[in-house]
C-alpha cells in the first residue's frame, strides 16, 4: 500500500495524512477564506454527527460542521444555475425545480459558531458538496429562507428569531 | 446614494479603476460584470456576513479545540425531554 500522499499538522486532529482523491476540491474556497480551495472531510466515529473539515492547504484552519438535517430536518435546498455550475451537477437532465437528493447526490453541511456560551448554525449559507465528484461550495442564500439555528441548553436545535 | 439608469451592455465606473457592466437584464435579475484590481474585494453584500461566521467557525477550533468539541457532544446528547424513556 503507498504511503498517503499529503499531510497538515491540525492543532485539533493532530497529523492528518490522505490520499488526494480523498480531498474536496472547493473553486470558490469559502467566504472570508477564498484561498482555501482543497479540503479534506474527518469524521472521528466515537463523534458522530460531527465533521471537521480541515483545510488541506493550512492545518490551522479548521471547521466543525453538522449534516444540516440534523438540525433542522425540513431543510430544502434551494441552488442557484451558478451553484449548479459550481458543482457540475448534471445539468442535462435536471429541470428548474430539480433538486438533487441530500444524503445521495450531495451532502450538505452546517458550520458551527459559538455564540453565548451555545453553538449556532447558519442554514442559509450551508456547505453542499457534490457526492459524485467531491467538489464543495458555500451557497449564500439572500433572503432569510431557513435561518439561523441555536443549540439550547436542552440539547434541541432551535430556530433563532 | 446615486441611482443611474444603465440597459445591458452598459458600464458605471467608480472611482475610475472599477468598472462595473450590465451585462444582462432578465425579468427578475440583473447580470452584472465586475472589472477592479486583485487588492479591491468584490463580493455579494450578503456574502460578507457569512464570511465574518466562518471567521468565527474557524476560530472556534483553532482557540478552544476539543474543549468546544466535548461542549458541542454533552449538549448534543442530552437525553430529548420528549421522548418516553424506558419502562
Amino acid at each position: 500500500m503507498n504511503e498517503p500522499s499529503s499531510r497538515v499538522i491540525s492543532p485539533v486532529l493532530g497529523e492528518i495524512r490522505w490520499d488526494t482523491d480523498c480531498e474536496l476540491h472547493f473553486p470558490a474556497g469559502l467566504p472570508g477564506f477564498e484561498r482555501h480551495k482543497r479540503m479534506v472531510p474527518v469524521e472521528i466515529p466515537s463523534q458522530r454527527p460531527l465533521v471537521y473539515l480541515q483545510s488541506a492547504e493550512r492545518g490551522e484552519v479548521c471547521f466543525l460542521a453538522l449534516p444540516v438535517l440534523t438540525v433542522h430536518s425540513g431543510f430544502r435546498l434551494r441552488l442557484s444555475e451558478e451553484d449548479r455550475s459550481l458543482l457540475e451537477l448534471d445539468q442535462s437532465e435536471a429541470t428548474r425545480d430539480d433538486t438533487p437528493a441530500i444524503g445521495a447526490d450531495v451532502l450538505c453541511l452546517a458550520l458551527l459558531v459559538p455564540v453565548g456560551g451555545t453553538f449556532q448554525t447558519n442554514l442559509d449559507a450551508p456547505i453542499v458538496i457534490n457526492l459524485h465528484n467531491g467538489r464543495g461550495i458555500q451557497i449564500v442564500t439572500p433572503a432569510a429562507a431557513a435561518g439561523s439555528w441555536r443549540l439550547s441548553r436542552s440539547g434541541a436545535w432551535e430556530a433563532v428569531c | 446614494m446615486l441611482v443611474l439608469r444603465r440597459r445591458a451592455g452598459e458600464t458605471i465606473l467608480v472611482g475610475g479603476e472599477i468598472e462595473i457592466e450590465v451585462i444582462e437584464i432578465s425579468h427578475s435579475r440583473v447580470k452584472l460584470g465586475v472589472r477592479a484590481p486583485c487588492h479591491i474585494s468584490v463580493i455579494r453584500k450578503e456574502t460578507l456576513a457569512v464570511s465574518q461566521e466562518n471567521r468565527l467557525a474557524s476560530d472556534l477550533i483553532a482557540s478552544r479545540g476539543q474543549e468546544a468539541v466535548g461542549e458541542l457532544l454533552q449538549l448534543l446528547n442530552r437525553p430529548d425531554p420528549g421522548r418516553p424513556g424506558p419502562t
